[in-house]
């Protein structure tokens, strides 16, 4: 067997999307004598990873399951993928928190408030409007930002201080369990994701699977989704089973998409047509 | 026979140890200090003391302070930096001479000097004063010091006859906050006052004063400002289950609570109708408990008068330092939320028995519901929690002092009964893909509740009976659509809360530094505004609970008391800081000069609060924090001054707007 070959099925064994026969020989060919074959592999791994998918002569079409052609048609109610997809994220976002509550977070990194110096611990927040519990912000969703990590400590103590400060101690309770885990346990997604072929989807987290997070999954990131996932009124529907995380980003996208997060979130809030 | 001279922090103090010393009435002479006088009489200390003559005395709070010399009293010349370095005195004030030559005058006739000021740092440093006064009278006299925490009787006598020696320490970590707050609070006031009243208009004739508590404090008021009013609301949606069971109707919560995308939970609302019946995963029944509160704090002293009693924080500080002035209370400076294992509790319980309002809850507690207080996790170790001493019939008490005393007193009774107890059920239930719970709980023993008529604990609707595993179809799913509402503005609970956790101040002064900045009007205090009343409805729940326990049970449990301030009840006139124009202007051109430690923020000071921790635990010393911060605070007034043109135009764009 030839070394193109073997690498084409090292990669798909591991779900990774297959390069065309061009790509693989040129990857092959590129040293004499080659390396062996495990660091080559690992090459092409992180090549894969760290590429655009929508790169003409990149991905082999003849091995590769397209997004439908009408898979974005609010009309149909539920449908099922029919092959393995492998798709990038576009765009993520959390849509448990509400957009506003991220824009300050983000103010008050920008004011430098992350720092020592400049922070100010503040009150959990007293549940923003209905009469959810969850006080404490959602806490650690911004993941890649380092200070953020801070904050969302503080969030932390700030709130079973306040909690064990008794002087109340009100009904309810149960604040600050959600803010454990990089996405947070109680987090919903919505992602953007791009087949080869450039086509895009909505897909919601209809479990949560872990590795996916504001600040945690990359922009670029490769995903593979597995034959029969559900795809209902135009939104793929993710899970821990039929969601292959394979890891990545494109570094080109990734930069001025955290770059531009704040300006799109706040345009977000302020465009909306005033809720009823 | 040794020859004692006491010496109190206040009159107040001397009057009631003395009293109890001299086991009478002791012999009362005047001094030239129309508040002060002078008891004589014999005690015997034990050894080696044994049998003295005392006189007992007192001063009134400081005897000295510091203060710039005439060199620099003009507020133009020299320029305000010098003033980090220029001299400084320690002098006797006008009003406090007679007191100091008091003290020196009867130390003339005296062996031993025993210190009784209040046992915190604050009481320490007064006594290094009344000790230099002493020594101006009599260099060889023996130094000693009481330590008590409140003035009943028998815990007194036993401070007498136990001394110990004062602590320099502490002393030492007050001169250095004095000297820290005087040079750099009087190099930045004038600074900013000479550099910001030649904009005119309002700041004209303004004393533009700085402190490093000051700012930061104004700071979380105007940081929650602009959190109000810049906030922008967002509709939500989410899935609602109710089913009605044996004609009661349970309503079940979705667990991704609420998502900001009407398609996504349009997606996922779809399939739960699709998948018509839901399947109960999880029942669990299990015992629950409310605990009963923490011993009491000062901090959290001063955030339920707030909050519960309508008071302000340092009012608050005011009626508690009568009720222990007057015998009523332990001392209600202090950090401790523990009681150490030597007080005897019962006793204190006992003598709640003869109350009308709460004393049958004492007697049943004394025959056999007592039950050990939490343990807290903070000990300065020199006060135990506030709790009562003796019992005050509301006769003696002023209208305030009734209202803090009887909650120290429940808030008291409260820490030594058990907690609430309950049976909860938790009942989770899978719809489709989704995930739903219901919580239901039954109170079965009130307990502290009784007594601490300030919290609540209900009955949600008893839930009907479902079994783990059946399969039923819903009475109706609902999705439903909300939006999110501004937080308020900040109570004085809130700020309060904000200066612990951030280490502004001290409990002790933290209600001094609020009233400062509605002082300089920096910032006032409003009746929370009709539209934030509304936004406010459902934010934190104990706040909610907390009008209606009390305008229900506690008239009823005082036989009517009732007050302008307890009419209202309701949230909607809650008491809010808000900035004005200038402590805005202040703030945000500080914010924006770009200093790697803003003013307007918690962190400078809440280093020199630690220091002072740290001095007083000796793991640093007075010159080497004092030479630490004057180098920071220089720094950034250096700053301050080459960026002063951002400060300006603030000033213009948010008080001359």
């Amino acid at each position: 067997m030839d070394l193109p070959t073997q690498l084409r099925l090292a990669l798909q064994s591991s779900h990774y999307p297959v390069p065309s026969q061009t790509w693989l020989t040129a990857l092959a060919t590129s040293r004499t004598p080659p390396p062996p074959f495990q660091s080559l592999l690992a090459t092409a791994k992180a090549r894969l990873l760290a590429a655009d998918l929508t790169t003409p002569g990149l991905v082999d079409p003849a091995h590769a399951t397209p997004l439908p052609e009408n898979i974005s048609d609010p009309n149909v109610p539920e449908r099922t993928l029919t092959g393995n997809v492998h798709v990038q994220v576009v765009d993520i976002e959390n849509l448990a928190r509400s957009r506003w509550e991220q824009v300050e977070e983000l103010e008050a990194l920008e004011r430098g408030e992350g720092t020592r110096g400049r922070e100010i611990i503040r009150l959990p927040a007293p549940g923003q409007g209905d009469d959810d519990d969850d006080g404490v912000n959602g806490g650690a969703d911004l993941g890649d930002e380092a200070e953020s990590q801070g904050l969302a400590a503080h969030a932390q103590r700030t709130a079973s201080r306040t909690t064990s400060g008794g002087g109340g101690g009100g009904g309810g309770g149960g604040s600050g369990s959600n803010a454990t885990a990089p996405g947070g346990k109680k987090a919903t997604h919505r992602l953007v994701l791009q087949d080869h072929a450039g086509r895009t989807a909505y897909a919601i987290e209809l479990k949560r699977v872990d590795r996916i997070g504001v600040g945690v999954t990359g922009i670029g990131e490769k995903m593979m989704l597995r034959s029969g996932t559900a795809v209902a009124r135009g939104v793929v529907l993710l899970e821990p089973d039929n969601c292959v995380v394979l890891g990545g980003k494109i570094d080109a996208w990734q930069k001025p998409w955290l770059e531009g997060r704040l300006k799109r979130l706040r345009e977000a809030v302020e465009n909306r047509p005033s809720p009823t | 026979m040794t020859r004692v001279l006491c010496v109190a922090e206040k009159p107040s103090i001397s009057k009631a140890v003395a009293g109890h010393l001299a086991g009478g009435n002791p012999q009362t002479r005047n001094t030239r200090d129309q508040y002060t006088k002078n008891y004589c009489f014999d005690f015997d200390f034990g050894p080696p003391w044994n049998h003295c003559s005392v006189t007992m005395t007192a001063v009134r709070g400081h005897l000295t302070t510091m203060e710039f010399t005439e060199a620099n009293r003009d507020w133009r010349y020299p320029p305000p930096e010098s003033l980090f370095t220029a001299p400084i005195v320690t002098v006797v004030p006008q009003d406090k001479r007679a007191i100091a030559d008091n003290i020196s005058q009867q130390s003339r006739y005296a062996d031993l000097l025993i210190i009784w000021t209040d046992c915190d740092r604050e009481g320490e440093n007064i006594g290094k004063e009344i000790v230099d006064a002493s020594k101006k009278g009599n260099r060889g006299m023996r130094v000693k010091r009481a330590k008590f925490s409140n003035i009943e009787r028998s815990h007194i006598l036993s401070a007498a006859r136990n001394l110990v020696d004062l602590d320099d320490r502490q002393a030492d970590a007050v001169d250095t906050r004095i000297e820290l707050d005087l040079r750099i609070g009087y190099a930045f006031t004038r600074f900013l006052t000479n550099t910001l009243r030649p904009l005119g208009g309002p700041l004209l004739d303004m004393m533009l004063s700085y402190g490093s508590c000051q700012f930061p404090t104004l700071g979380f008021v105007v940081d929650r400002y602009f959190r109000v009013k810049n906030f922008v609301p967002e509709p939500f949606w989410s899935i609602q289950v109710t089913h009605t069971r044996e004609n009661k109707k349970v309503r079940f919560s979705w667990d991704r609570n609420r998502l900001f995308d009407r398609l996504s939970v349009t997606v996922l609302f779809e399939r739960c109708l699709r998948a018509k019946t839901a399947k109960v995963t999880k029942v669990q029944e299990k015992p629950t408990r409310k605990f009963k509160p923490l011993p009491l704090t000062t901090v959290e002293l001063q955030k339920a008068a707030t909050r519960l009693l309508r008071m302000n924080g340092q009012h608050a500080m005011k009626v508690a330092e009568e009720l222990y002035n007057k015998g009523f209370i332990s001392y209600p400076r202090t950090e401790t939320d523990r009681f150490s294992k030597d007080i005897n509790l019962q006793r204190s319980v006992q003598k709640q028995t003869q109350s009308e309002a709460w004393g049958q809850y004492a007697q049943s507690l004394l025959d056999g519901a007592f039950s050990q207080p939490r343990q807290g996790r903070h000990d300065d170790k020199a006060h135990p929690p506030i709790h009562p001493v003796t019992f005050a019939s509301p006769s003696v008490l002023s209208h305030d002092e009734r209202r803090l005393y009887e909650y120290v007193v429940r808030r008291f009774l409260a820490c030594c009964s058990e907690d609430a107890k309950g049976l909860s059920t938790n009942i989770d239930l899978l719809y489709g893909d989704e995930t739903f719970h219901a919580h239901g709980l039954v109170v079965l023993e009130t307990n502290y509740l009784d007594v601490f008529i300030y919290e609540k604990w209900s009955d949600t609707a008893e839930l009907p009976k479902f079994t783990q595993g059946e399969t039923f179809e819903p009475t109706e799913a609902m999705m439903t659509e909300g939006k999110t509402s501004a937080p308020g503005y900040l109570t004085e609970a809130d700020l309060i809360a904000l200066m612990d956790i951030n280490g502004i101040g001290t409990d002790a002064t933290m209600a001094e530094h609020i009233q400062k900045i509605q002082d300089r009007q920096y910032v006032a205090l409003t009746d929370q505004a009709g539209q934030q009343a509304q936004a406010h409805e459902d934010d934190d729940s104990d706040e909610d609970a907390v009008p209606p326990a009390r305008g229900g049970r506690g008239r009823g449990g005082r036989g009517g008391g009732s007050s302008a301030s307890r009419s209202g009840g309701a949230r909607g006139r809650l008491k809010v800081f808000i900035p004005t124009k200038l402590g805005v202007a202040l703030i945000v051109g500080f914010d924006r000069m770009e200093f790697e430690t803003s003013l307007g923020k918690p962190f400078l000071r809440r280093e020199m609060e630690a220091q002072m921790k740290a001095i007083c635990e000796g793991r640093t010393t007075k010159s080497a924090v004092l030479q630490q911060n004057l180098r920071q605070y220089r720094h950034v007034f250096s700053h301050t001054q080459e960026n002063i043109t951002t400060l300006k135009m603030a000033c213009r764009e948010f008080v001359f707007s």
